[in-house]
Protein backbone atom coordinates (compact mmCIF):
# COMPACT_ATOMS: atom_id res chain seq x y z
CA UNK A 1 0.00 0.00 0.00
CA UNK A 2 2.94 2.32 1.09
CA UNK A 3 6.02 2.03 -0.66
CA UNK A 4 8.83 5.11 0.36
CA UNK A 5 12.55 4.58 -0.79
CA UNK A 6 15.28 6.84 -0.14
CA UNK A 7 12.98 9.47 1.41
CA UNK A 8 15.23 12.47 3.02
CA UNK A 9 13.63 15.43 4.15
CA UNK A 10 15.45 18.89 5.14
CA UNK A 11 15.05 22.17 6.78
CA UNK A 12 17.64 23.98 6.07
CA UNK A 13 20.94 22.38 7.05
CA UNK A 14 18.57 20.37 9.28
CA UNK A 15 17.91 16.87 8.44
CA UNK A 16 14.64 16.19 9.66
CA UNK A 17 14.71 12.31 7.52
CA UNK A 18 17.46 10.82 6.51
CA UNK A 19 17.55 8.25 3.76
CA UNK A 20 14.56 6.35 5.29
CA UNK A 21 13.47 2.83 3.08
CA UNK A 22 10.17 0.76 3.91
CA UNK A 23 7.14 -0.62 2.84
CA UNK A 24 3.01 -0.87 4.35
CA UNK A 25 1.23 -4.13 3.39
CA UNK A 26 -2.57 -3.62 2.79
CA UNK A 27 -4.23 -4.95 6.30
CA UNK A 28 -1.06 -4.04 8.37
CA UNK A 29 -1.17 -1.75 11.26
CA UNK A 30 2.61 0.14 11.53
CA UNK A 31 3.69 1.73 14.68
CA UNK A 32 6.78 4.26 14.32
CA UNK A 33 8.05 4.61 17.32
CA UNK A 34 11.04 6.74 18.27
CA UNK A 35 11.65 9.81 20.85
CA UNK A 36 10.58 13.21 20.17
CA UNK A 37 12.13 15.12 16.92
CA UNK A 38 13.47 11.42 15.45
CA UNK A 39 11.46 12.38 12.40
CA UNK A 40 7.95 10.50 12.79
CA UNK A 41 5.53 13.46 12.27
CA UNK A 42 7.92 14.58 9.42
CA UNK A 43 7.29 11.39 7.68
CA UNK A 44 3.67 10.55 8.31
CA UNK A 45 3.35 14.42 7.10
CA UNK A 46 5.35 13.64 3.84
CA UNK A 47 2.84 10.43 3.26
CA UNK A 48 -0.27 12.64 3.76
CA UNK A 49 1.16 15.03 1.24
CA UNK A 50 1.32 18.00 3.72
CA UNK A 51 5.08 18.10 3.23
CA UNK A 52 7.36 17.45 0.03
CA UNK A 53 10.13 15.36 0.12
CA UNK A 54 13.48 16.58 -0.22
CA UNK A 55 14.94 13.18 -2.35
CA UNK A 56 13.54 10.06 -2.50
CA UNK A 57 10.13 9.00 -3.49
CA UNK A 58 6.47 7.91 -1.85
CA UNK A 59 3.86 5.77 -3.16
CA UNK A 60 0.31 5.61 -1.92
CA UNK A 61 -1.54 2.99 -2.94
CA UNK A 62 0.14 3.01 -6.52
CA UNK A 63 0.53 6.76 -6.95
CA UNK A 64 3.61 8.95 -6.68
CA UNK A 65 2.70 11.44 -3.81
CA UNK A 66 4.31 14.00 -5.57
CA UNK A 67 3.39 13.39 -8.94
CA UNK A 68 -0.40 12.54 -8.43
CA UNK A 69 -0.75 14.10 -5.20
CA UNK A 70 -4.28 14.33 -5.24
CA UNK A 71 -5.31 10.84 -6.22
CA UNK A 72 -2.36 9.73 -3.71
CA UNK A 73 -4.29 12.29 -0.58
CA UNK A 74 -8.10 11.08 -1.71
CA UNK A 75 -6.75 7.19 -0.52
CA UNK A 76 -5.76 8.42 3.11
CA UNK A 77 -7.19 9.47 6.22
CA UNK A 78 -4.73 12.13 7.90
CA UNK A 79 -5.09 13.06 11.55
CA UNK A 80 -2.03 15.54 12.34
CA UNK A 81 -0.42 15.27 15.63
CA UNK A 82 -1.98 18.38 17.40
CA UNK A 83 -5.69 17.75 15.93
CA UNK A 84 -6.56 20.92 14.41
CA UNK A 85 -10.22 21.78 14.04
CA UNK A 86 -12.31 24.24 13.04
CA UNK A 87 -13.33 25.88 16.51
CA UNK A 88 -16.68 27.68 15.21
CA UNK A 89 -18.31 24.26 13.50
CA UNK A 90 -20.42 21.61 15.05
CA UNK A 91 -18.73 18.19 15.02
CA UNK A 92 -21.57 17.06 12.69
CA UNK A 93 -21.01 19.92 10.59
CA UNK A 94 -17.41 19.42 10.60
CA UNK A 95 -17.64 16.46 9.35
CA UNK A 96 -19.71 17.04 6.83
CA UNK A 97 -17.65 19.43 5.37
CA UNK A 98 -14.73 17.07 5.45
CA UNK A 99 -16.75 14.50 3.73
CA UNK A 100 -18.17 16.56 0.72
CA UNK A 101 -14.15 17.90 0.62
CA UNK A 102 -12.84 14.59 0.40
CA UNK A 103 -15.28 13.89 -2.62
CA UNK A 104 -17.79 11.81 -0.60
CA UNK A 105 -20.93 11.83 -2.78
CA UNK A 106 -24.23 13.64 -1.87
CA UNK A 107 -25.85 10.27 -1.33
CA UNK A 108 -23.89 8.68 1.04
CA UNK A 109 -22.77 11.32 3.11
CA UNK A 110 -25.02 10.93 5.64
CA UNK A 111 -24.14 7.16 6.05
CA UNK A 112 -20.47 7.85 6.41
CA UNK A 113 -20.85 10.74 8.54
CA UNK A 114 -23.07 8.90 10.76
CA UNK A 115 -21.05 5.88 10.71
CA UNK A 116 -17.88 8.07 11.20
CA UNK A 117 -19.37 9.81 14.43
CA UNK A 118 -20.37 6.16 15.80
CA UNK A 119 -16.73 4.41 15.62
CA UNK A 120 -15.00 7.60 17.16
CA UNK A 121 -17.23 7.46 20.01
CA UNK A 122 -18.65 11.38 19.33
CA UNK A 123 -22.00 10.56 18.77
CA UNK A 124 -22.95 12.09 22.03
CA UNK A 125 -21.53 15.34 21.06
CA UNK A 126 -22.56 15.29 17.55
CA UNK A 127 -24.29 18.63 17.75
CA UNK A 128 -21.66 20.59 19.56
CA UNK A 129 -19.14 23.45 19.28
CA UNK A 130 -16.17 21.74 18.43
CA UNK A 131 -14.37 24.63 19.96
CA UNK A 132 -16.35 23.79 23.42
CA UNK A 133 -15.09 20.06 23.45
CA UNK A 134 -12.21 18.28 26.11
CA UNK A 135 -9.40 17.31 24.48
CA UNK A 136 -10.51 13.46 24.65
CA UNK A 137 -13.54 14.46 22.68
CA UNK A 138 -11.16 16.80 19.58
CA UNK A 139 -8.93 13.90 19.42
CA UNK A 140 -11.90 11.54 18.51
CA UNK A 141 -13.08 14.22 16.00
CA UNK A 142 -10.22 14.39 14.49
CA UNK A 143 -10.27 10.31 14.30
CA UNK A 144 -13.74 10.16 12.64
CA UNK A 145 -12.42 12.80 10.63
CA UNK A 146 -9.38 10.17 9.37
CA UNK A 147 -12.13 7.88 8.54
CA UNK A 148 -15.14 9.71 7.57
CA UNK A 149 -14.11 8.97 4.00
CA UNK A 150 -13.58 5.39 4.38
CA UNK A 151 -9.85 5.85 3.25
CA UNK A 152 -7.75 2.08 2.41
CA UNK A 153 -5.41 3.81 4.41
CA UNK A 154 -5.19 5.49 7.88
CA UNK A 155 -2.41 7.88 9.58
CA UNK A 156 -2.41 8.68 12.92
CA UNK A 157 0.14 10.58 14.21
CA UNK A 158 0.70 10.11 17.82
CA UNK A 159 -3.31 9.43 18.34
CA UNK A 160 -3.57 9.19 21.77
CA UNK A 161 -1.00 12.09 22.86
CA UNK A 162 -3.01 14.12 25.65
CA UNK A 163 -5.48 11.58 26.68
CA UNK A 164 -6.72 10.01 29.75
CA UNK A 165 -5.57 6.45 30.60
CA UNK A 166 -9.25 5.12 29.79
CA UNK A 167 -9.50 7.67 26.77
CA UNK A 168 -5.89 5.69 26.03
CA UNK A 169 -7.24 2.06 26.14
CA UNK A 170 -10.16 3.01 23.98
CA UNK A 171 -7.75 4.44 21.64
CA UNK A 172 -5.73 1.08 21.05
CA UNK A 173 -8.60 -0.57 20.66
CA UNK A 174 -10.10 1.36 18.15
CA UNK A 175 -7.10 1.26 16.39
CA UNK A 176 -6.89 -2.77 16.38
CA UNK A 177 -9.95 -2.67 15.25
CA UNK A 178 -9.09 -0.42 11.90
CA UNK A 179 -6.69 -2.58 11.34
CA UNK A 180 -8.80 -5.34 10.21
CA UNK A 181 -10.18 -2.92 7.22
CA UNK A 182 -7.92 -0.58 6.60
CA UNK A 183 -3.98 -0.15 6.62
CA UNK A 184 -3.06 1.65 9.62
CA UNK A 185 0.58 3.96 10.52
CA UNK A 186 0.55 5.54 13.68
CA UNK A 187 3.18 7.47 15.21
CA UNK A 188 3.87 6.94 19.05
CA UNK A 189 7.12 7.63 21.01
CA UNK A 190 5.43 4.92 23.94
CA UNK A 191 6.96 1.90 23.33
CA UNK A 192 3.90 0.31 25.08
CA UNK A 193 1.33 1.77 22.63
CA UNK A 194 2.89 0.22 19.78
CA UNK A 195 3.25 -3.09 21.61
CA UNK A 196 -0.43 -2.64 22.19
CA UNK A 197 -1.97 -1.47 18.55
CA UNK A 198 1.14 -2.40 16.12
CA UNK A 199 1.80 -5.68 14.15
CA UNK A 200 5.29 -3.89 12.79
CA UNK A 201 7.01 -1.60 14.04
CA UNK A 202 9.61 1.16 12.12
CA UNK A 203 11.91 2.84 14.95
CA UNK A 204 13.34 6.10 13.94
CA UNK A 205 16.20 7.32 15.55
CA UNK A 206 17.23 11.26 14.40
CA UNK A 207 15.51 10.98 11.33
CA UNK A 208 17.26 7.42 10.38
CA UNK A 209 15.39 3.94 10.24
CA UNK A 210 17.32 2.41 13.30
CA UNK A 211 15.08 -1.24 12.80
CA UNK A 212 12.36 -2.63 11.72
CA UNK A 213 10.74 -6.04 12.75
CA UNK A 214 7.47 -7.65 13.91
CA UNK A 215 6.26 -6.46 17.55
CA UNK A 216 6.99 -9.60 19.23
CA UNK A 217 10.88 -8.90 18.76
CA UNK A 218 10.78 -5.37 19.93
CA UNK A 219 8.75 -7.06 22.96
CA UNK A 220 11.60 -9.06 23.20
CA UNK A 221 14.28 -6.68 23.03
CA UNK A 222 12.07 -4.60 25.70
CA UNK A 223 12.60 -7.50 28.17
CA UNK A 224 14.79 -6.14 31.05
CA UNK A 225 18.61 -6.62 31.42
CA UNK A 226 18.14 -5.39 34.95
CA UNK A 227 16.98 -5.61 38.04
CA UNK A 228 16.60 -3.58 40.93
CA UNK A 229 16.57 -5.13 44.53
CA UNK A 230 15.78 -3.75 47.73
CA UNK A 231 17.25 -5.46 50.27
CA UNK A 232 17.39 -4.92 54.52
CA UNK A 233 20.93 -5.07 55.85
CA UNK A 234 24.24 -4.65 54.91
CA UNK A 235 24.62 -3.24 51.50
CA UNK A 236 28.30 -4.26 51.37
CA UNK A 237 27.46 -8.13 52.13
CA UNK A 238 24.24 -8.14 49.70
CA UNK A 239 26.24 -6.72 47.46
CA UNK A 240 29.34 -9.35 47.99
CA UNK A 241 26.59 -11.72 48.09
CA UNK A 242 24.97 -11.11 44.16
CA UNK A 243 28.40 -10.00 42.82
CA UNK A 244 29.02 -13.96 43.12
CA UNK A 245 26.14 -15.46 41.23
CA UNK A 246 26.15 -16.69 37.96
CA UNK A 247 25.01 -14.24 35.43
CA UNK A 248 25.28 -10.98 37.36
CA UNK A 249 27.43 -8.45 35.22
CA UNK A 250 27.48 -5.50 37.76
CA UNK A 251 26.17 -4.34 41.29
CA UNK A 252 25.18 -0.75 41.44
CA UNK A 253 23.80 1.41 44.57
CA UNK A 254 20.44 2.84 43.46
CA UNK A 255 19.62 5.03 46.20
CA UNK A 256 20.92 4.64 50.01
CA UNK A 257 18.20 5.41 51.90
CA UNK A 258 20.06 7.47 54.93
CA UNK A 259 18.21 6.11 57.51
CA UNK A 260 16.38 3.76 56.56
CA UNK A 261 18.02 -0.01 56.62
CA UNK A 262 17.06 -0.06 52.91
CA UNK A 263 19.54 -0.36 50.54
CA UNK A 264 18.41 -0.51 46.58
CA UNK A 265 20.97 -1.85 44.31
CA UNK A 266 20.72 -2.21 40.46
CA UNK A 267 22.02 -5.47 39.33
CA UNK A 268 22.62 -5.93 35.52
CA UNK A 269 22.30 -9.41 34.04
CA UNK A 270 24.51 -10.46 31.72
CA UNK A 271 27.59 -13.04 30.89
CA UNK A 272 27.68 -16.42 29.20
CA UNK A 273 24.40 -18.90 28.98
CA UNK A 274 22.29 -15.41 30.12
CA UNK A 275 20.44 -14.30 27.35
CA UNK A 276 16.53 -13.92 26.17
CA UNK A 277 13.85 -13.48 29.06
CA UNK A 278 13.87 -16.87 30.07
CA UNK A 279 17.94 -16.96 30.67
CA UNK A 280 17.48 -13.51 32.96
CA UNK A 281 14.53 -14.74 35.15
CA UNK A 282 16.29 -17.83 36.45
CA UNK A 283 19.54 -14.90 36.64
CA UNK A 284 16.87 -13.24 38.96
CA UNK A 285 15.84 -16.33 41.21
CA UNK A 286 19.62 -17.12 41.71
CA UNK A 287 20.30 -13.44 42.50
CA UNK A 288 17.38 -14.10 45.51
CA UNK A 289 18.33 -17.05 47.10
CA UNK A 290 21.94 -15.62 47.21
CA UNK A 291 21.12 -12.83 48.95
CA UNK A 292 18.70 -15.17 51.57
CA UNK A 293 21.57 -17.65 51.73
CA UNK A 294 23.83 -14.82 53.56
CA UNK A 295 20.58 -13.68 55.33
CA UNK A 296 19.73 -10.73 53.72
CA UNK A 297 16.04 -9.21 54.02
CA UNK A 298 15.07 -9.07 50.40
CA UNK A 299 12.12 -6.39 50.15
CA UNK A 300 11.32 -5.89 46.44
CA UNK A 301 12.52 -7.62 43.24
CA UNK A 302 11.43 -4.98 40.12
CA UNK A 303 12.47 -5.43 36.60
CA UNK A 304 14.05 -2.11 35.62
CA UNK A 305 11.74 -0.37 33.31
CA UNK A 306 13.32 -1.51 29.54
CA UNK A 307 13.02 2.43 28.61
CA UNK A 308 12.89 3.04 24.23
CA UNK A 309 16.77 3.89 25.27
CA UNK A 310 17.41 -0.01 25.97
CA UNK A 311 15.89 -1.35 23.17
CA UNK A 312 17.72 1.47 20.51
CA UNK A 313 21.03 0.74 22.46
CA UNK A 314 19.72 -3.07 21.95
CA UNK A 315 19.34 -2.73 18.33
CA UNK A 316 21.97 -0.51 17.32
CA UNK A 317 24.78 -2.62 18.76
CA UNK A 318 22.78 -6.09 17.22
CA UNK A 319 24.51 -7.68 14.07
CA UNK A 320 21.19 -9.77 13.01
CA UNK A 321 18.75 -9.09 10.35
CA UNK A 322 16.67 -6.11 12.27
CA UNK A 323 19.71 -4.12 11.98
CA UNK A 324 19.96 -1.43 9.14
CA UNK A 325 23.80 -1.14 9.29
CA UNK A 326 24.49 -3.14 5.86
CA UNK A 327 21.48 -1.23 3.69
CA UNK A 328 23.36 2.13 5.64
CA UNK A 329 26.78 0.78 3.89
CA UNK A 330 24.80 0.22 0.82
CA UNK A 331 23.10 3.61 0.49
CA UNK A 332 26.29 5.93 1.82
CA UNK B 1 -12.20 21.98 -8.62
CA UNK B 2 -14.62 19.75 -7.19
CA UNK B 3 -14.01 20.78 -3.50
CA UNK B 4 -14.20 24.94 -4.27
CA UNK B 5 -17.45 24.35 -2.96
CA UNK B 6 -17.06 22.42 0.52
CA UNK B 7 -14.00 25.21 1.02
CA UNK B 8 -16.52 28.25 -0.37
CA UNK B 9 -19.23 27.35 1.67
CA UNK B 10 -17.48 26.98 5.07
CA UNK B 11 -15.21 30.43 4.42
CA UNK B 12 -18.61 31.83 4.24
CA UNK B 13 -19.96 29.88 7.12
CA UNK B 14 -17.01 31.42 9.23
CA UNK B 15 -17.84 34.82 8.08
CA UNK B 16 -21.25 34.58 8.68
CA UNK B 17 -21.22 32.27 12.47
CA UNK B 18 -18.58 34.69 13.57
CA UNK B 19 -19.27 38.70 14.57
CA UNK B 20 -16.71 39.94 11.83
CA UNK B 21 -19.07 39.76 8.90
CA UNK B 22 -22.19 41.45 10.68
CA UNK B 23 -19.73 44.09 12.03
CA UNK B 24 -18.18 45.11 8.74
CA UNK B 25 -21.64 45.05 7.36
CA UNK B 26 -23.36 47.17 9.76
CA UNK B 27 -20.53 49.10 10.61
CA UNK B 28 -20.27 49.70 6.42
CA UNK B 29 -24.12 50.24 6.40
CA UNK B 30 -23.77 53.33 8.79
CA UNK B 31 -21.39 54.65 7.29
CA UNK B 32 -23.16 54.48 3.77
CA UNK B 33 -26.18 55.85 5.45
CA UNK B 34 -24.92 58.78 6.65
CA UNK B 35 -22.44 59.05 3.01
CA UNK B 36 -26.06 59.01 0.90
CA UNK B 37 -27.87 60.96 3.31
CA UNK B 38 -25.71 64.07 3.77
CA UNK B 39 -25.65 63.57 -0.48
CA UNK B 40 -29.28 63.69 -0.56
CA UNK B 41 -30.09 66.52 1.20
CA UNK B 42 -27.52 68.63 -0.48
CA UNK B 43 -28.84 67.77 -3.88
CA UNK B 44 -32.17 68.58 -2.61
CA UNK B 45 -31.04 71.87 -0.55
CA UNK B 46 -29.25 73.51 -2.88
CA UNK B 47 -30.06 75.52 -6.29
CA UNK B 48 -27.44 75.39 -8.94
CA UNK B 49 -26.00 71.97 -9.43
CA UNK B 50 -23.26 71.34 -11.60
CA UNK B 51 -25.31 69.85 -15.29
CA UNK B 52 -24.36 66.40 -14.89
CA UNK B 53 -23.78 65.74 -11.36
CA UNK B 54 -26.59 63.53 -9.98
CA UNK B 55 -26.89 62.11 -6.21
CA UNK B 56 -26.28 59.08 -8.08
CA UNK B 57 -22.87 59.78 -9.71
CA UNK B 58 -21.56 61.83 -6.27
CA UNK B 59 -22.29 58.50 -4.26
CA UNK B 60 -19.71 56.38 -6.16
CA UNK B 61 -17.43 59.24 -8.11
CA UNK B 62 -16.08 62.02 -6.85
CA UNK B 63 -16.19 61.01 -3.09
CA UNK B 64 -13.22 59.91 -0.65
CA UNK B 65 -15.23 58.30 1.19
CA UNK B 66 -16.46 55.16 -0.91
CA UNK B 67 -12.11 54.62 -0.67
CA UNK B 68 -11.69 55.07 2.92
CA UNK B 69 -14.64 52.76 3.78
CA UNK B 70 -12.98 49.83 1.32
CA UNK B 71 -9.56 50.56 3.19
CA UNK B 72 -10.73 49.88 6.18
CA UNK B 73 -12.85 47.07 5.72
CA UNK B 74 -11.46 44.87 3.16
CA UNK B 75 -8.12 44.43 5.07
CA UNK B 76 -9.97 42.49 7.88
CA UNK B 77 -11.92 40.76 5.64
CA UNK B 78 -9.19 39.12 4.28
CA UNK B 79 -6.71 39.10 7.08
CA UNK B 80 -8.25 35.28 8.95
CA UNK B 81 -8.48 33.82 5.49
CA UNK B 82 -5.00 32.00 5.08
CA UNK B 83 -3.08 33.15 8.13
CA UNK B 84 -5.66 32.14 10.44
CA UNK B 85 -5.63 28.27 9.02
CA UNK B 86 -1.94 28.29 9.58
CA UNK B 87 -1.76 29.58 13.16
CA UNK B 88 -4.47 27.10 14.33
CA UNK B 89 -2.73 24.71 11.78
CA UNK B 90 -6.40 23.73 10.00
CA UNK B 91 -3.96 24.55 6.99
CA UNK B 92 -2.70 20.65 7.48
CA UNK B 93 -6.07 19.11 7.74
CA UNK B 94 -7.60 21.22 4.51
CA UNK B 95 -3.97 20.48 2.16
CA UNK B 96 -4.29 16.96 3.05
CA UNK B 97 -7.56 16.32 1.51
CA UNK B 98 -7.38 15.94 -1.98
CA UNK B 99 -7.51 19.58 -2.57
CA UNK B 100 -5.77 21.60 -5.43
CA UNK B 101 -4.13 24.70 -4.22
CA UNK B 102 -5.44 26.89 -7.16
CA UNK B 103 -9.21 25.28 -5.74
CA UNK B 104 -8.72 26.35 -2.53
CA UNK B 105 -7.37 30.13 -3.18
CA UNK B 106 -10.80 30.75 -5.42
CA UNK B 107 -12.95 29.32 -2.93
CA UNK B 108 -11.66 31.83 -0.11
CA UNK B 109 -11.78 34.55 -2.62
CA UNK B 110 -14.66 33.68 -3.68
CA UNK B 111 -16.31 33.55 -0.42
CA UNK B 112 -14.68 37.12 0.57
CA UNK B 113 -15.94 38.56 -2.95
CA UNK B 114 -19.81 37.16 -1.57
CA UNK B 115 -19.65 38.97 1.82
CA UNK B 116 -18.30 41.78 -0.27
CA UNK B 117 -21.45 41.72 -2.68
CA UNK B 118 -23.67 40.88 1.06
CA UNK B 119 -22.11 44.54 2.65
CA UNK B 120 -22.49 46.04 -0.74
CA UNK B 121 -26.52 45.04 -1.16
CA UNK B 122 -28.02 47.14 1.08
CA UNK B 123 -27.20 50.25 -0.97
CA UNK B 124 -29.66 48.82 -3.88
CA UNK B 125 -32.51 50.26 -1.57
CA UNK B 126 -30.50 53.99 -2.53
CA UNK B 127 -31.62 53.52 -5.69
CA UNK B 128 -34.85 52.49 -4.75
CA UNK B 129 -35.27 55.58 -2.87
CA UNK B 130 -34.12 58.21 -5.44
CA UNK B 131 -35.98 57.01 -8.43
CA UNK B 132 -39.06 57.41 -5.58
CA UNK B 133 -37.79 60.67 -5.15
CA UNK B 134 -37.64 61.65 -8.66
CA UNK B 135 -40.83 63.26 -9.31
CA UNK B 136 -40.82 61.37 -13.06
CA UNK B 137 -39.61 58.22 -11.26
CA UNK B 138 -36.33 57.83 -13.57
CA UNK B 139 -33.11 56.57 -12.97
CA UNK B 140 -30.42 56.27 -15.02
CA UNK B 141 -30.14 52.55 -14.65
CA UNK B 142 -27.18 52.29 -17.06
CA UNK B 143 -24.86 54.41 -15.09
CA UNK B 144 -26.40 52.62 -11.76
CA UNK B 145 -25.09 49.40 -13.64
CA UNK B 146 -21.88 50.77 -14.38
CA UNK B 147 -21.32 52.17 -11.20
CA UNK B 148 -22.06 48.74 -9.15
CA UNK B 149 -19.37 47.05 -12.12
CA UNK B 150 -16.58 49.45 -10.74
CA UNK B 151 -17.89 48.96 -6.92
CA UNK B 152 -17.29 45.55 -7.55
CA UNK B 153 -14.21 45.57 -9.58
CA UNK B 154 -12.21 47.68 -7.38
CA UNK B 155 -13.09 45.70 -4.13
CA UNK B 156 -12.38 41.90 -6.37
CA UNK B 157 -8.92 43.86 -7.18
CA UNK B 158 -8.47 44.68 -3.39
CA UNK B 159 -10.03 41.49 -1.66
CA UNK B 160 -7.15 39.46 -4.39
CA UNK B 161 -4.50 41.67 -2.98
CA UNK B 162 -5.80 41.32 0.51
CA UNK B 163 -6.15 37.23 -0.45
CA UNK B 164 -2.86 37.19 -1.46
CA UNK B 165 -0.80 39.10 1.61
CA UNK B 166 -3.33 36.19 3.85
CA UNK B 167 -1.28 33.69 2.10
CA UNK B 168 2.35 35.41 2.37
CA UNK B 169 2.24 35.34 6.44
CA UNK B 170 1.21 33.27 9.45
CA UNK B 171 0.09 36.78 11.41
CA UNK B 172 -3.33 37.66 10.57
CA UNK B 173 -1.98 41.06 11.75
CA UNK B 174 0.90 41.60 9.34
CA UNK B 175 -1.63 40.29 6.50
CA UNK B 176 -3.99 42.99 7.66
CA UNK B 177 -0.88 45.66 7.65
CA UNK B 178 0.70 44.52 4.35
CA UNK B 179 -2.91 45.06 2.51
CA UNK B 180 -3.72 48.37 3.77
CA UNK B 181 -0.22 49.19 3.26
CA UNK B 182 -0.54 48.08 -0.43
CA UNK B 183 -4.14 50.01 -0.69
CA UNK B 184 -2.91 53.02 0.64
CA UNK B 185 0.35 52.86 -2.32
CA UNK B 186 -2.59 52.48 -4.86
CA UNK B 187 -4.20 55.43 -2.84
CA UNK B 188 -1.44 57.44 -2.71
CA UNK B 189 -0.62 57.27 -6.53
CA UNK B 190 -3.82 58.30 -6.85
CA UNK B 191 -3.63 61.06 -4.94
CA UNK B 192 -0.23 61.98 -7.35
CA UNK B 193 -2.93 62.37 -10.18
CA UNK B 194 -4.03 65.98 -8.96
CA UNK B 195 -0.35 67.33 -7.85
CA UNK B 196 2.07 66.02 -10.20
CA UNK B 197 2.58 67.97 -13.52
CA UNK B 198 0.02 67.10 -16.79
CA UNK B 199 2.20 65.84 -19.35
CA UNK B 200 4.78 63.92 -17.58
CA UNK B 201 5.51 59.94 -16.75
CA UNK B 202 4.05 60.20 -13.53
CA UNK B 203 0.97 61.63 -13.93
CA UNK B 204 -0.14 59.28 -16.28
CA UNK B 205 0.81 56.19 -14.18
CA UNK B 206 -1.04 57.78 -11.40
CA UNK B 207 -3.80 58.44 -13.43
CA UNK B 208 -4.05 54.92 -14.35
CA UNK B 209 -3.88 53.87 -11.37
CA UNK B 210 -6.25 56.27 -9.26
CA UNK B 211 -9.46 54.54 -7.73
CA UNK B 212 -10.50 58.30 -7.79
CA UNK B 213 -10.77 58.59 -11.23
CA UNK B 214 -11.60 54.81 -11.93
CA UNK B 215 -14.79 55.62 -10.04
CA UNK B 216 -15.34 58.94 -11.24
CA UNK B 217 -15.85 56.87 -14.56
CA UNK B 218 -17.78 53.89 -13.21
CA UNK B 219 -20.35 56.63 -11.35
CA UNK B 220 -20.91 58.48 -14.73
CA UNK B 221 -21.93 55.56 -17.15
CA UNK B 222 -18.09 55.04 -18.78
CA UNK B 223 -16.80 51.70 -18.67
CA UNK B 224 -13.07 52.15 -19.77
CA UNK B 225 -11.47 49.30 -21.37
CA UNK B 226 -7.94 50.39 -19.57
CA UNK B 227 -10.13 49.80 -16.09
CA UNK B 228 -11.08 46.48 -16.66
CA UNK B 229 -7.53 45.62 -17.62
CA UNK B 230 -6.04 47.28 -15.08
CA UNK B 231 -8.90 45.20 -12.16
CA UNK B 232 -8.52 42.45 -14.18
CA UNK B 233 -4.46 42.39 -13.47
CA UNK B 234 -5.40 43.52 -9.69
CA UNK B 235 -7.37 40.36 -9.38
CA UNK B 236 -5.47 37.73 -11.40
CA UNK B 237 -1.88 38.54 -10.06
CA UNK B 238 -2.65 38.37 -6.44
CA UNK B 239 -4.21 35.06 -7.20
CA UNK B 240 -1.89 33.40 -8.67
CA UNK B 241 0.73 34.49 -6.08
CA UNK B 242 -1.03 33.22 -3.80
CA UNK B 243 -1.49 30.09 -5.18
CA UNK B 244 2.18 29.51 -5.53
CA UNK B 245 2.64 30.42 -2.07
CA UNK B 246 0.33 28.10 -0.84
CA UNK B 247 1.66 25.21 -3.16
CA UNK B 248 4.83 26.43 -1.28
CA UNK B 249 4.12 25.76 1.53
CA UNK B 250 4.99 21.93 1.01
CA UNK B 251 8.66 22.67 0.50
CA UNK B 252 9.02 25.10 3.69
Amino acid sequence: MIRVSHLTKRYGAHTAVDDVSFEVGAGEVVGFLGPNGAGKSTTLRILAGFLGASAGTVTVAGHDVAVDSIEARRCIGYMPEAVPLYPEMRVVEYLRFRAELKGVPGARRRAHVDDALGRAGVLDVANKTIGHLSKGYRQRVGLADALVARPPIVILDEPTAGLDPNQIRETRALVRELGREHTVVLSTHILSEVEACATRVLLLHKGKLVAEGATERIRAMRSPTAVDVTVHGDAGVAAEALRAVDGVASVDPVAAGGEDPRVKLRVKLGGPGVDGAEGRALATERCVAALVRVGIGVREVRAADGSLEDVFAALTGDTDDTSRADGDAASA
Amino acid sequence: MRSFWPIYKRELFAFFVTPLAWVLIGAFVVVQGMHFFVLVDHFSSSESIAGDETPLSAFFGNTVLHYMVLFVLIPPMTMRLFAEERRSGTIETLMTAPVSSSAVVLAKYAAALTTYCAMWSPTLLYLVILSRADPAGRLDTHAAASAYLGVLLVGAGYLAIGVCASALTRSQFLAMVCTALVLLVFFILGVGEFVTREGTTMHDVCAYVSVWSHMNDFASGLVDSRRLVFYATTIVLPLFVATRAVDSWRWG
